[in-house]
């Protein structure tokens, strides 16, 4: 499967998923996404952006000092879910996604976690 | 099945649940490896009727007594080994107002990975007037108990009356309505600026850690939240953990002026976007 239909499958199975983007956040790129809504260029570089936020300090410091390097994080707000998985294998892969409320959230991070694996992994 | 039977089948399954006894005579409600040893104390309470003095120990040490009677928690009139609870042992019945306070000590008697007995004697005093307490219902929903053990239905809605009266958090602060809805899965917590300044939950240990990290890092940790928030001035929360789903996370919440930070023990997905679409309503 190549990385698009990979986060075609996961948004097919979530509806309640509105954009789910495949990125390297070394180099703050969005390489893949899809979605059930209209999204722009800057959309997408403004979600980059808030995951490399999310992961970084001082809250990932103190992560780190509490259980370990954070490889997930979520960001909850009026408007929706964004959920922000890293690859544990590769870093910088990471799966950042916008959701509604009504989504099962314990279902489809780990959906998104296994997809992240499989792109990572080139399978 | 007729929804209204749901919390008699619950009793009937629990009353044929074999109920371990300690040598001291005390009935053991959760064992150590109990998945929620404050839901085994809430039921505990829901089943009794009558007017009982019920005290509660935990193999760490720590104990409370209360007064119920007809689902409701009259007034705390014993606890040990926990920090607080004086303005809920000063009352002479609890209200709305100690609410907070009371499900802290409930939590911090039913705290996870120890065994938790109960012992009933005589109510301490007079029970006239059962329609004063806090409902059990209110501390359950609260602490986002079932009451009524095994049941996936909720019962039907009962119409309210006056010794009944209408959960209502949304007097709540948001942090602090956030914080109590999480129930015992946010292990420690604390509340920096806003109405709600200086509340607290958890060990006093991790408590103080979390207040020096706030107290170092506020304007570090108020640019993240500024910086993932598309809503400038509406309520948000940034979760980080290893995985979400097992292990510890960190929560930071800010809204009306105040920042929530807490650590999260378990399955952050499934307690947290719960409460969360509770507060927001």
């Amino acid at each position: 499967m190549t990385v698009s239909e990979h986060l075609g499958a996961v948004v097919k199975a979530y509806p309640q998923a509105r954009v789910v983007a495949f990125a390297d956040l070394s180099s703050r790129m969005v390489l893949a996404s899809q979605a059930n809504q209209a999204v722009t260029q800057e959309n997408l570089d403004a979600l980059c952006e808030q995951a490399r936020t999310s992961f970084d300090d001082p809250l990932f410091a103190l992560s780190v000092e509490a259980f370990g390097e954070p490889h997930a994080a979520m960001v909850l707000a009026l408007d929706g879910v964004q959920v922000f998985l890293r690859s544990e294998s590769e870093p910088a892969d990471a799966l950042l996604c916008i959701c509604d409320h009504s989504i099962d959230l314990a279902g489809f991070v780990a959906r998104i976690r296994q997809t992240l694996e499989k792109i990572s992994a080139g399978t | 099945m007729n929804r209204g039977t749901l919390p008699i089948l619950a009793r009937l399954e629990a009353l044929k649940t074999p109920a371990r006894v300690a040598p001291d005579g005390a009935r053991v409600l959760a064992e150590s490896g109990h998945p929620n040893p404050l839901a085994a104390l809430l039921r505990a309470v829901n089943e009794t009727m009558l007017a009982r003095s019920l005290t509660f120990e935990s193999s760490s040490g720590t104990s409370l007594t209360l007064d119920v009677a007809g689902r409701r928690v009259l007034r705390l009139t014993g606890v040990s080994g926990v920090a607080g609870g004086e303005a809920c042992m000063a009352a002479a019945a609890l209200e709305d107002e100690h609410k907070d306070e009371l499900i802290k000590l409930l939590q911090a008697v039913a705290a996870p990975r120890n065994e938790l007995r109960v012992m009933s004697g005589p109510i301490g005093r007079d029970s006239d007037g059962l329609s004063v307490g806090l409902p059990i219902a209110l501390l359950a929903d609260l602490c986002l108990v079932e009451l009524n053990e095994g049941g996936e239905v909720e019962p039907e809605p009962v119409p309210p009356t006056v010794e009944e009266p209408q959960i209502d958090t949304e007097e709540e602060d948001f942090l602090p309505a956030l914080a109590l809805r999480m129930g015992p899965a946010l292990a420690a917590w604390l509340i920096q600026g806003g109405s709600a300044d200086g509340r607290t939950g958890g060990p006093e240990e991790m408590v103080s850690h979390l207040q020096g990290f706030l107290d170092d890092e506020v304007e570090g940790v108020t640019r993240q939240l500024d910086m993932v928030s598309m809503v400038p001035a509406g309520p948000v929360c940034i979760v980080l953990g290893a995985t979400l789903v097992d292990g510890h996370s960190i929560l930071c919440a800010r809204a009306d002026g105040g920042i929530l930070l807490g650590v999260i023990e378990g399955d952050a997905t499934r307690t947290l976007l719960k409460a969360w679409n509770a507060v927001r309503g």
